[in-house]
């Protein structure tokens, strides 16, 4: 047909009176026959009526018509019909273009002669183009047979019913974790004052119970993919950390949930707790864990221990379970208690309002309080042995934990007692003996082997050790000696290294000091050194540093106590050369120093002052200028790698040395560093052992723990939350202090300490604290619950998604979030709801029964600031409210209006109840809400401040409650929604229906529907109606079984394609595929949308969208400029 | 210019004041979901604009070819003007935002040529907008009324 002479008709439409007179149709026929290619041309009143079409049939057939223009009105009206008309002779509808000159000429020019001449252009412009239209056709593709719902509100739960009872396959997707939406919120529907539960309900139990109905709560769509009757969807489901199906929602976890966060189902009134359930009859009724990311403080701490869970414990009183939490990661929890630097606190959220929650002392609390309870023995007795070199705190460490899993743990220890640098270089009165015992005790208890005053590389060797059958050694030996001075004079009598100093006062030998003291370095051993030089009897102890109190290694509390203490500190002071008096020192030769650039640590380089040689007198030197690790054995075990820096080489994660089955963590593979760090070390090492003896051959690290955003998912607070001062521990005083070795810091009582972990924000919402696991008889709880995506393949889409309502805090006037009794609607709602915070009780915060409450219409609504739009349901559910308030309190009620909108049925007959209910009607938008009254005995009442349009008199009226009658808007998420399922939405945002007439529940994109809230605010019932009819429209489409693919597709002409990619690249449907072999694009036509993107961009004219060809357009630009 | 003698004829005979002023020939290019819907309101409400405007129906801006525009200016045309949906409304996702890429260079492009880059519009037109249109267009025939014939039109000439 293609290749034949185009013989056109042209019929010119009088459309009654809308085109004839302002046209000369007579004249354009003339000027239509004249045009080349025209055969016929006529005109006609109505060429869509039968006898019009009936012209254009018989020209096909009797004139041998085969292109057809018809110039009338808008394509978007009758261009079906005449191409019907067209495919009924025989003629394929594509041989037919439509020339508008109704809404085009006759209806939009004022002038006779003008309309003439745009039509006849018109005209031209049609039968140029026409000569050039090819046959095309369509293909018809199979619909998948099921139905997707976004939303579970009622508006998606009616569409899911609906078309799931036609026997048609639903997945319901909502991403809260019960259906039900708003209307669940509510107690009462207007204007019927039905219970909202009570009809509401049934639909969910409905819901949850049709078997063709699949049910995703607390899930996203997270992408969407296809087209018209064949989308293909993936679903996230968020982890729940509740079994559905195992959970029987008896609740018993709630109750011993430590964390409490603001309930939003209640608006923000009350309190839930972090596991929870919505409210009693949820679907499905499984509880959920509200879970953010891990607590800045666990993140932050070496171990790794679970901190905010164990703070929350302590904050219930729960000392025991706060211990069995901190052992999990931290064997030695009185003494971590002490002495841990606390990196947790530092990066406590808490010191973004006043201070850190005081996280240590805590721990020491729940340590110190808690019963002498053991660790849980090994489920399990292994037969396999590690051996553990020293019994510091990486060394006690690693035994722990390594016993638990069922190893056979020994431990190696040079000295006469275990605990190495806990026990030697920490002294009394940070660290009790006791403590330590008692806590090493526990970890022996387990069946800990010891053997004491055995040197490694003397008593045994790898050699030996791998002899008596171990299958793993553990190296912690520590750093134990002190690092020297390198200074002139070092090696005389009186000159003290600090780490010997402290170790022979902790094991209780004598120790020669002379009156004064100088202790050299900043670091905690140099003032653990001067504090016990101070207790050993020193009456004059100064402590020399090159650099300032800034770049002081040592914990700033620690040096605070030791200037309490009346130790002297001289900054920026460097040693030159140790005196020599008569054969003992005599004192130091110093240089004051200023601070230069930075050095490889990162701290600024002491540089010395010319001039400033002095010295400082002192009978007694102690070097405190670090550690070193000391392992004379070294030879001996050539194949063990060491660093420069004089520590065992090891793998950061596993903690594996250059000898396989030898791992290695504390001071002796990190260098000195803290307790903290050597227990993380050893639970690592720990870990990578188990795995070496379970199967030497595979990796060691099961995978690494996936990174964490440098914004951490945290619980928001809010910026005006009351400041606490952080408690702080008592302390004996300083002057007895120095008299002796008693403990100087102690513990919280047990109300401080509650009070202190009180403070914590609960930064990740769940704790862990597991103490939902531990009364779940139905083991129902798995917290290493993992969110999970899911595919599912549907023919339709319905969107459900609802609205939100508008806040009302940019409403200064209102009050909103100053005033306590402001409520927004849906606060109210709650308020007055039976499972509601004050269950349905209407009450001011403070417990009063309102004696007079005002409710603001149209707050957000109707107004130019906010939005212009009128919510349609405010009016109505203000009366619902008005009446409830009379009803329960007989308060008076003042409804503060613009115009009352009461259109549906029984609405005006409710709006005439309430008023004869005496609610007083006040026409007039509230200027203003203020706390301060006209009169004092209305001291307390806020005052509404409005005019009453319809007498023009200005009111004052107190009130004890305030009630924002809140517009709707469309809900969080409808943007993202309309760019996934590429639904447009008006400048509002809600979605934009196909016709706002004639298709109020279709979309333009064929194969999604819209149903209530999002697609404009209404009402229940007209959302259940709406719901009912898109499910209609759906299952039209679905029944039919299949769907044409468009005539108007694109198509790459393979012999003009050069190959560039730029069609699929500005492909917006991926309908464009690069055929490699043939190094041509190809396109997909089911999944072309016929846009034309790709043939405005196609370099070489190869793309074109059939019907909208280069030539065809061409064709009509040329002839309109010609005429 | 056998039809342009009868063009004049036709006018002339209605007695109107067609040789009196300029009257610019007019290209619209706009696409089906927007502007035309747009256009198509305006007429329903019978909103009256000057008639020089002629309308070509796309089905989105994002098919818009520049040789469609050249060639508008090229077969005489004083002014083109086109219209799609407004960002984020685009029908078939982002088309409009790739005419609006495309056209901007254009009119580097024209100026270069030397036609005044007045002469060529973009204008978002939403389908509910028909007052916008008829402003729309009135102000950009006005505005090419002002500046005169474009002088482009080669084809004219030869």
């Amino acid at each position: 047909m293609d290749i034949q002479e185009p013989k056109v008709g042209v019929y010119i439409c009088h459309c009654g009176q809308n085109i004839a007179p302002k046209v000369d149709v007579e004249k354009v026929v003339d000027f239509a026959a004249g045009l080349p290619h025209v055969t016929v041309a006529r005109h006609y009143k109505f060429m869509c009526s039968d006898p019009g079409q009936d012209h254009i049939i018989k020209d096909v057939n009797e004139s041998g018509v085969n292109r057809v223009v018809v110039a009338s009105c808008s394509p978007r009206m009758h261009e079906r019909t005449f191409r019907n008309a067209c495919a009924k002779a025989g003629l394929n509808p594509y041989f037919f273009q439509m020339a508008n000159i109704r809404e085009g000429s006759s209806w939009v020019t004022e002038d006779t002669a003008w309309a003439t001449l745009k039509a006849r252009d018109l005209v031209a412009a049609a039968v140029a183009r026409v000569a050039g239209h090819r046959a095309l056709t369509t293909r018809r593709i199979g619909v998948n047979k099921s139905v997707l719902v976004i939303g579970g509100g009622i508006a998606g739960m009616q569409a899911a019913l609906t078309a799931a009872e036609a026997g048609f396959k639903v997945s319901l997707v909502e991403r809260d974790t019960s259906i039900g939406g708003h209307m669940a919120k509510f107690d009462k529907t207007f204007p019927t004052l039905d219970c909202a539960a009570c009809i509401g309900t049934p639909k969910m139990v409905e819901v949850s119970q049709n078997p063709n109905i699949k049910l995703y709560t607390h899930s996203l769509v997270k992408d969407i993919s296809g087209f018209m009757g064949n989308y293909k969807v993936t679903i996230l489901k968020k982890p729940r950390y509740v079994l559905d199906g195992e959970c029987t929602g008896c609740g018993e976890c709630a109750k011993v949930c430590p964390v409490s966060v603001t309930s939003d189902w209640d608006e923000g009134l009350s309190q839930r707790k972090a596991i929870y359930r919505k409210f009693p009859q949820a679907v499905p009724g499984t509880f959920c864990i509200d879970k953010l990311d891990r607590a800045p403080c666990t993140m932050a701490c070496p171990a790794g221990v679970n901190i905010q869970g164990y703070v929350q414990l302590i904050s219930q009183g729960k000392s025991d379970e706060a211990l069995r939490i901190i052992r999990e990661r931290l064997p030695l929890p009185g003494v971590l208690g002490r002495v841990c630097p606390h990196p947790c606190e530092d990066k406590c959220r808490r010191n973004e309002v006043d201070s850190a929650v005081a996280i240590r002392a805590i721990k020491r609390f729940a340590a110190d309080s808690a019963s002498a309870i053991p660790f849980p023995l090994p489920k399990v007795d292994r037969k396999e042995k590690v051996a553990i070199i020293g019994s510091g705190p990486a060394g006690l460490a690693a035994a722990c934990f390594l016993r638990q899993q069922g190893f056979g743990t020994t431990i190696f220890e040079s000295s006469k007692h275990l605990g190495g640098m806990l026990r030697t270089g920490i002294p009394d009165y940070r660290l009790p003996p006791e403590v330590l015992d008692r806590e090493i005790g526990f970890i022996l208890d387990l069946g800990v082997e010891v053997r004491t005053e055995v040197c490694f590389g003397e008593d045994m060797t790898l050699d030996s050790l791998r002899a008596e059958g171990f299958s793993a050694v553990f190296l912690a030996i520590g750093a134990q000696a002190g690092a020297g001075l390198a200074l002139e004079g070092e090696g005389c009598k009186g000159i003290i290294d600090a780490v010997q100093f402290l170790k022979d006062v902790n094991l209780g030998q004598k120790v020669e000091l002379g009156e004064r003291v100088a202790v050299i370095g900043g670091g905690n051993v140099a003032i653990d050194a001067a504090r016990v030089a101070m207790r050993l009897g020193a009456k004059d102890v100064t402590i020399i540093y090159r650099r300032t109190v800034e770049e002081m290694p040592a914990y700033k509390e620690e040096i605070q106590a030791a200037i309490d203490e009346g130790i002297k500190i001289s900054y920026l002071t460097q040693p030159v050369k140790l005196m020599n008096g008569d054969g003992c020192v005599a004192g130091i030769d110093c240089v004051k120093t200023c601070l230069g650039e930075p050095d490889a640590s990162g701290r600024r380089r002491p540089e010395p002052v010319q001039g400033s040689e002095h010295v400082i007198q002192t009978d007694t030197i102690i070097t405190a200028v670090g550690q070193r690790v000391e392992a004379p054995w070294a030879d001996k075990e050539p194949e063990l790698v060491w660093t420069r820096r004089g520590t065992i080489e090891v793998d950061n994660d596993t903690l594996q040395t250059s000898i396989p089955w030898v791992f290695s963590a504390g001071d002796v593979a990190t260098g000195p560093a803290t307790v903290v760090e050597a227990v993380g070390g050893a639970r690592r090492a720990a870990e990578a052992i188990k795995r070496f003896i379970e199967n030497p051959d595979h990796p060691l690290l099961e995978k690494k723990t996936a990174g964490v955003s440098p914004e951490g998912n945290w619980k928001p607070f809010s910026k005006h939350l009351e400041p606490e001062a952080r408690a702080l521990a008592q302390h004996i005083t300083p002057e007895s202090a120095v008299q002796g070795f008693a403990e100087v810091e102690k513990v919280f009582d047990p109300e401080t300490a509650r009070q202190e972990a009180g403070r914590c924000l609960n930064c990740g919402i769940c704790s862990e604290c597991m103490e939902c696991v531990r009364v779940c008889e139905r083991a129902a709880i798995d917290h290493s619950m993992q969110a999970e995506e899911v595919q599912e393949e549907v023919g339709a889409i319905i969107l459900a998604t609802g609205f939100k309502t508008y806040d009302p805090t940019p409403l200064g006037q209102y009050g909103y979030g100053r005033f306590p009794e402001v409520y927004t609607s849906l606060q109210f709602e709650r308020l007055n709801n039976a499972t509601g915070p004050t269950s349905g009780n209407i009450l001011t915060k403070d417990g009063r029964v309102p004696g007079r409450v005002a409710i603001i219409h149209c707050v957000g609504s109707r107004d130019k600031k906010h939005k212009a739009y009128c919510s349609r349901v405010c009016c109505m559910y203000s009366m619902k409210f008005a009446h409830l308030v009379r009803e329960k309190t007989g308060a008076e009620v003042f409804e503060y209006y613009i115009d009352i909108r009461s259109p549906g049925k029984n609405y005006e007959e409710f709006y005439n109840r309430v008023q004869e209910e005496g609610v007083h009607f006040i026409r007039g938008r509230v200027a203003e809400i203020t706390d301060i009254p006209d009169n004092p005995k209305d001291q307390g009442r806020l005052t509404v401040v409005a005019e009453n349009s319809l007498n023009r008199q200005i009111l004052r009226t107190p009130v004890d409650m305030v009630i924002l009658s809140t517009g709707l808007t469309p809900a969080d998420g409808t943007h993202e929604l309309s760019r996934m399922v590429g639904v447009s939405t008006d400048r509002d945002g809600w979605f934009n229906e196909l016709h706002a007439k004639l298709a109020p529940v279709s979309s333009a994109s064929t194969g999604i529907y819209l149903a209530g809230c999002c697609q404009g605010p209404k009402d229940i019932p007209d959302t259940v109606a709406q719901a009912s009819a898109a499910a209609g429209e759906a299952l039209a489409l679905l029944s039919k079984g299949w769907v044409s693919t468009l005539a108007e597709t694109s198509r790459v002409d393979p012999d003009l394609c050069a190959g560039c990619m730029m069609c699929v690249q500005v492909c917006p449907y991926s309908a464009i595929e690069f055929n490699h072999e043939k190094r041509v694009a190809e396109v997909n036509d089911a999944l072309c949308q016929g846009c034309g993107s790709c043939s405005a961009a196609c370099p070489s004219g190869a793309a074109g969208v059939d019907h909208f060809l280069d030539r065809q357009v061409f064709a009509e630009i040329r002839a309109l400029l010609s005429g | 210019m056998e039809q342009t003698t009868q063009q004049t004829d036709l006018v002339k005979t209605e007695q109107t004041d067609f040789d009196k002023e300029f009257h610019p020939n007019i290209v619209a290019l706009v696409c089906n979901w927007c502007t035309y819907t747009a256009a198509d309101l305006a007429g329903v409400t019978r909103l009256k604009y000057p008639a020089e405007i002629r309308m070509i129906r796309l089905m989105c801006t994002g098919m818009i070819d520049p040789r469609f525009i050249v060639e508008s200016f090229l077969r005489g045309a004083d002014g083109v003007f086109i219209g799609g949906c407004h960002p984020g409304d685009c029908h078939y996702i982002n088309g409009n935002l790739k005419a609006r890429l495309r056209i901007g260079g254009l009119k580097a492009l024209l100026q270069g040529m030397g036609i005044e880059p007045q002469r060529l519009a973009l204008h978002w037109i939403g389908a509910s907008e028909g007052t916008e249109f008829q402003k729309q267009v009135k102000d950009f025939v006005e505005g090419i009324r002002e500046l005169g014939p474009s002088g482009f039109g080669v084809y004219d000439s030869i």
